[in-house]
């Protein structure tokens, strides 16, 4: 037994190092905002929890598969063990163990998520920017809440958001559901006929979609023939630089 | 001359039934001062009688209404007779030898169909921009594959292999209700042809999920694709309710239920799934469809309705329906594990533990598609804790596969490469399914590719590479002809690798902000995108091989024995092809089915009287 | 829906060669179970769907009506009860008046759901004239659609007594042999008990 034990441990050992050694690799998108880094974080959690899972496998089968193999026909059998043993129940307790922990970290991430003031889905509180967001087929409406601008994806290139800012979108749409997604933000919440949901963000770096594509407001949920180009680019921008711009478009409209 | 005349007598009523259907409708609306017309209405009663016409004329009436009204029937055994040849597999036949193949033949045309129709969303996705097809094309092609793909992880290996290899597993001549079965399958062909009409139809708008409003508002074939989804939908839930009966109560003497094939438990369990839950789904589009038709207002917010009750009814059955995805697959594999580890079956307790886990779990979890749907906060933890649990029985078929691979003496014929590849893609999606499953992460990968990559590698991964284990491994049985080793060795590792490398690196797209079911991104997705589009042609162009292979072989094939794998389980015990009551002798179980190379172990079946000519009971490598 | 209840009509020939009836019987009377088992989710998820959309909300509803077609289905049970009793013992006569029985009290029920339809305070379409609110279309939403479904059921009932009715009179079916008639029988009581829950959810739930 042990014969086959180390080596394929070690086997296991290599491929786990292979795995997370694409830690060292910085691949993930752009983080625009405190809510991004604590996606990344539970990300990188849960996927160096992962390979180990994913590279046990592929051990035990890479290892069966090249030490185990016969050609003769199947004539020889192997071992007669039948797992009726300790085995099984220590793999129920490793395995639930390993979901424990999965679910603890969802569930703190979540409850910080839910608890705080930004809110997720039915969040109540306020922050000090509210977007009025309105989704229709094709197109999305941001109204600066108390602030008399109006943005549409259809004729405006940009939205703007302050930096260091919460903005809280309260979202609503007019005909089908739709979906509010910056990836930048690594945020997301649908827009759904005959309820409000909220989705709360607090941009912490400048940036445009010139910079990174992820800047952008992205439709997520199939609306029907114009979905692919529902969406908008973002800029976030100093809070001068907003003042300013908010200024002149106020200016523009009571004109 | 017999084949032509069942077929054309089908289509030839149920043509003649649509138009009726369609005249009743019309009279009804102008009877209660309607105008006469609406397309979708008349549509709909036109197809419920045109499908009752094409059921009758394709032989339900002769071999089974007659009887309703007290007339004498034919024969329902009539058609099996081997002397019809090929015929049989095109007339409304009771024999689940040719349901089965009738089965396995239909939907791996709707999967190649559905295959090529992945092949258009990939060069359309091969370049950033709008370059070959339109918005609307585009999602009439999604469509049709999400959904006609759905079809096949669903029925093709439960109706298909099921259908062929349970009641030879369990010892059986037939399945309980061998005319309901026969019903099960001639349901199909309609779905698939009005499915394949849709986009002649207005095409489709909404994907494979349906969701309303936009389903309700849609302009599209939607009405014609929910009243095939609801008929297919009762198609599967026959098909379970015939599957339930048959294991219960059609076992030979002696077959146990500790003694139960692998195959056989994880069909008995999807069965439950598509008995307790495909519901959801027809509810779901009944509802659409009455918001459609009818006027009614379930989804409509102005006058009340709410949208996410569509969502809730809809993945009460589509989450339970992954499992019914995946759980035939996981059968064939620890089956032919099993066989060819030359091994008993490692901790075969456990793994019929994790099919029940899977199926008392499975109906508890289906908000997890719902967590950026602005369901109440309340509802986002418990969600995540029920979904998360269900690794734990999934869990222990790894169990049972790993350890029976460990000390055996694996022969490396293609279905074994098939199931030990069901494993190793399964881990990868099971993996990335608790990524989806914390809400936190989920939030931001929802509706992205890097989903459509875990579902790849769990239907995919799981459900049709187990899928074609089965097929090579039955093949034998059911045609009576080998398969060509060296192609089906081809076949294999051309389709891991390009399955491999396609979806392994769709995750990547997904996380980089890549969303799913559009036919253009930001440019800077455009190497990934081309990378996964090469990789998927390499997947799709594997299928050319498989294709050669199985006709050639089944044509021109060398005759095969009645026992190649020297398996210890009951089909093999009979000749390859099994004669129409399968058995000459009825068998007898002895042994568990999976004990090779134990001591003095009994053999898995004997016959009373030992059957002339049959091969020598249980034999099996080693013994 | 009746076709696949009405497979209980016959005898399963082929996987029967090696079946004895009495183990034929109990595997068809299993897979009616199952049938209602499955059938009742689809009721079941209405039901539910009700409450989601609107909580113990009710509109006005004619309670003289319900209360009377409720009695009308549960006496049609009754005489359904008597119809497969009278068939155990023999007593073919007896056994095809309780089903004539069955069949005019479905009729009236199912004329009954009618007449509820047509004089209903609330419809589909917000109109000025009814100064309809959201919620009452709504209500008329889940409730046609609910005794819709059910009534369905209760005329492809009857649909199935009439055929039963016609081959007991023709000198079908026996005191040992009548599983065409206790199934028909247990697809009625089927439908009754599922009004039993429905009726409650449509008329007496008040919010
Ligand atoms: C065969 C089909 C199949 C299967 C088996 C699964 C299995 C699982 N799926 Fe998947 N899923 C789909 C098909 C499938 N899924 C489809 C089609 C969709 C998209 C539908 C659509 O929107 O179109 C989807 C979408 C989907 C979502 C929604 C994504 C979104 O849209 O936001 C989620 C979220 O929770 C999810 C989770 C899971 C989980 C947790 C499992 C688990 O069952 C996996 C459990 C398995 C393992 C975890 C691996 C083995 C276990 C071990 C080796 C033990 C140790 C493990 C650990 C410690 C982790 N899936
Ligand atoms: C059983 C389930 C199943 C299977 C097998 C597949 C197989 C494949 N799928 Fe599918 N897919 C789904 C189920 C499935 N899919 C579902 C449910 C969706 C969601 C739909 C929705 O959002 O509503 C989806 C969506 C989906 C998308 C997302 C589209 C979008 O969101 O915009 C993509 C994109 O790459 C894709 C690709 C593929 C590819 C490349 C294959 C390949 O594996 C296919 C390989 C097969 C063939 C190619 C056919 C056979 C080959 C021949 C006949 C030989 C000749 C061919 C050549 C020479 C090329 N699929
Ligand atoms: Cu709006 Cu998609
Ligand atoms: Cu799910």
């Amino acid at each position: 037994m042990s014969k086959h034990l180390i080596p394929a441990a070690l086997l296991w050992v290599v491929l786990t190092a292979i795995g997370e050694a694409t830690f060292l690799l910085d691949w993930l998108p752009v983080v625009g905002s405190p809510e991004a880094e604590e996606w990344d974080l539970i990300f990188n959690v849960l996927l160096a929890m992962g390979i180990p899972v994913f590279t046990f496998v592929v051990a035990a089968l890479v290892y069966a598969f090249t030490n185990f193999k016969t050609s003769n026909d199947g004539v020889e059998t192997g071992a007669t063990f039948k797992g009726t043993g300790m085995f099984p129940k220590v793999w129920l307790v490793a395995t639930s163990a390993l979901v424990a922990v999965a679910m603890v970290i969802g569930l703190v991430s979540l409850s910080n998520l839910q608890a705080d003031k930004s809110g997720y889905g039915w969040g109540e509180d306020q922050a000090p920017l509210v977007i009025e967001t309105t989704a229709q087929r094709f197109s999305w409406t941001f109204s600066y809440k108390d602030k008399n601008v109006e943005l549409l994806s259809a004729k405006d290139s940009e939205l703007l958001l302050p930096i260091d800012t919460e903005v809280k979108f309260e979202l609503n749409s007019i005909d089908v559901i739709h979906s509010l997604w910056i990836p930048a933000f690594r945020m997301k919440i649908d827009a759904i006929p005959g309820r409000t949901t909220f989705l709360t963000v607090e941009p912490h770096k400048l940036g445009s979609f010139e910079t990174d594509e992820n800047f952008r407001v992205q439709c997520a949920e199939l609306c029907g023939l114009n979905h692919t180009i529902m969406s908008m680019h973002i800029r976030v921008v100093e809070q001068a630089e907003f003042d300013a711009w908010l200024a002149s478009k106020q200016a523009k409209v009571s004109r | 001359m017999y084949a032509a005349t069942t077929i054309g007598g089908g289509l030839g009523t149920g043509l003649l039934s649509f138009y009726l259907g369609i005249g009743v409708a019309a009279l009804l609306r102008t009877m209660f001062g309607y105008d006469a017309w609406d397309r979708d209405f008349n549509a709909t009663i036109g197809y419920i009688f045109g499908l009752v016409g094409w059921l009758m004329g394709v032989g339900m009436w002769g071999t089974w209404g007659r009887e309703w009204f007290g007339l004498k029937i034919k024969d329902p055994h009539a058609n099996s007779r081997k002397e019809l040849g090929w015929q049989r597999y095109f007339m409304f036949n009771v024999d689940h030898k040719v349901i089965g193949i009738q089965y396995l033949a239909t939907f791996l045309v709707v999967f190649m169909t559905a295959g090529l129709m992945a092949m258009i969303i990939r060069l359309e996705l091969m370049g950033s921009g709008q370059d070959f097809i339109s918005n609307k094309t585009y999602n009439t092609v999604l469509g049709m594959h999400g959904i006609m793909m759905v079809a096949v992880a669903v029925a093709a290996v439960v109706g298909g292999l099921g259908n062929y290899a349970v009641p030879l597993m369990i010892g059986a001549d037939d399945m309980a209700f061998p005319r309901m079965n026969a019903l099960s399958y001639w349901l199909v062909p309609p779905v698939a042809v009005t499915l394949l009409l849709s986009p002649f139809l207005g095409g489709l708008e909404t994907g494979w999920t349906a969701y309303p409003p936009l389903s309700v508002l849609t302009d599209s074939a939607q009405t014609f694709w929910n009243v095939a989804i609801i008929t297919f939908g009762l198609s599967s839930i026959l098909g379970g309710l015939n599957f339930v009966v048959t294991v219960m109560f059609m076992r030979a003497p002696g077959m146990t239920w500790g003694r139960l094939p692998m195959f056989v438990w994880s069909m008995f369990v999807t069965a439950w799934l598509a008995l307790l839950y495909t519901q959801g789904f027809a509810v779901a589009l009944i509802m659409v469809t009455l918001d459609r038709i009818a006027g009614m207002g379930f989804f409509d917010a102005e006058r009340g309705g709410d949208p996410l009750l569509y969502q809730h009814v809809f993945w009460f059955y589509s989450h339970p329906a992954v499992y019914i995805m995946i759980l035939p697959g996981f059968g064939i594999a620890l089956e032919v594990i099993g066989h060819f580890s030359r091994k008993p079956l490692f901790a075969y307790r456990y793994a019929v533990g994790a099919f029940l886990g899977i199926l008392g779990l499975s109906g508890v979890v289906w908000a997890h598609h719902m967590f950026t749907a602005g369901i109440p906060n309340y509802l986002h933890g418990p969600f995540l804790v029920a979904t998360e649990l269900i690794s734990i029985p999934t869990g222990l078929i790894f169990l049972s596969a790993l350890g029976t691979i460990w000390m055996g003496k694996l022969w490396l014929r293609t279905p074994m490469l098939f199931a030990l590849a069901v494993i190793f893609n399964f881990a990868c999606g099971g993996v990335t399914g608790i990524f989806l499953a914390d809400v936190p992460t989920d939030i931001h990968l929802q509706d992205t590719y890097f989903v459509v990559a875990h579902f790849h590698y769990t239907i995919v991964g799981g459900e049709i590479f187990g899928l074609f284990a089965g097929i090579y491994y039955w093949f034998p049985k059911m045609t009576g002809k080998m398969y060509n080793e060296k192609l089906a060795k081809l076949h294999f590792w051309w389709m891991f690798i390009g399955f491999n490398l396609t979806f392994f690196i769709m995750h990547w797209p997904g996380i980089e902000g890549m969303n799913r079911r559009i036919a253009d991104y930001p440019e800077s997705l455009q190497t990934a995108n081309l990378i996964v589009s090469l990789s998927a042609f390499l997947l799709g162009s594997s299928f050319i091989v498989f294709i050669y292979n199985f006709i050639n072989s089944w044509v021109r094939g060398p005759a095969a024995e009645a026992n190649p794998w020297g398996a210890r389980t009951l089909e093999w015990q009979t000749s390859s092809p099994p004669p129409v009551e399968n058995f000459l002798t009825p068998p007898v179980i002895a042994g568990h089915p999976y004990d090779y190379g134990v001591p003095g172990a009994a053999p898995h079946v004997t016959f009373f009287p030992p059957a002339v000519g049959s091969p020598a009971g249980g034999g099996g490598g080693g013994q | 829906m009746a076709v696949i209840a009405a497979h209980g009509h016959g005898v399963e020939s082929h996987g029967a060669s090696h079946m004895s009836p009495e183990k034929r019987l109990r595997v068809n009377r299993v897979g009616l179970w199952l049938f209602f088992f499955s059938e009742s989710i689809i009721f079941g998820l209405l039901f539910t769907s009700r409450f989601f959309l609107l909580g113990t909300h009710q509109e006005h509803v004619d309670q003289f009506l319900g209360l009377v077609i409720t009695i009308v289905l549960l006496a049609s049970s009754v005489t359904a009860y008597t119809a497969e009793t009278a068939m155990e013992k023999g007593n073919r006569k007896l056994a095809q008046w309780a089903l004539l029985g069955t069949i005019l009290l479905g009729v009236v029920f199912a004329v009954g759901v009618g007449f509820e339809w047509s004089v209903a305070e609330f419809g589909l379409k917000l109109s000025e004239e009814h100064h309809q609110e959201p919620q009452n279309v709504v209500f008329g939403t889940v409730f046609f659609t609910m005794t819709g479904l059910h009534a369905a059921h209760v005329v492809s009932g009857v649909g199935m007594l009439v055929l039963a009715f016609i081959m007991l009179s023709r000198g079908h079916f026996s005191k040992e042999s009548h599983w065409g008639i206790s199934s028909t029988i247990m697809y009625w009581h089927f439908v009754d008990v599922v009004w039993v829950f429905y009726y409650p959810a449509l008329y007496l739930v008040a919010g």
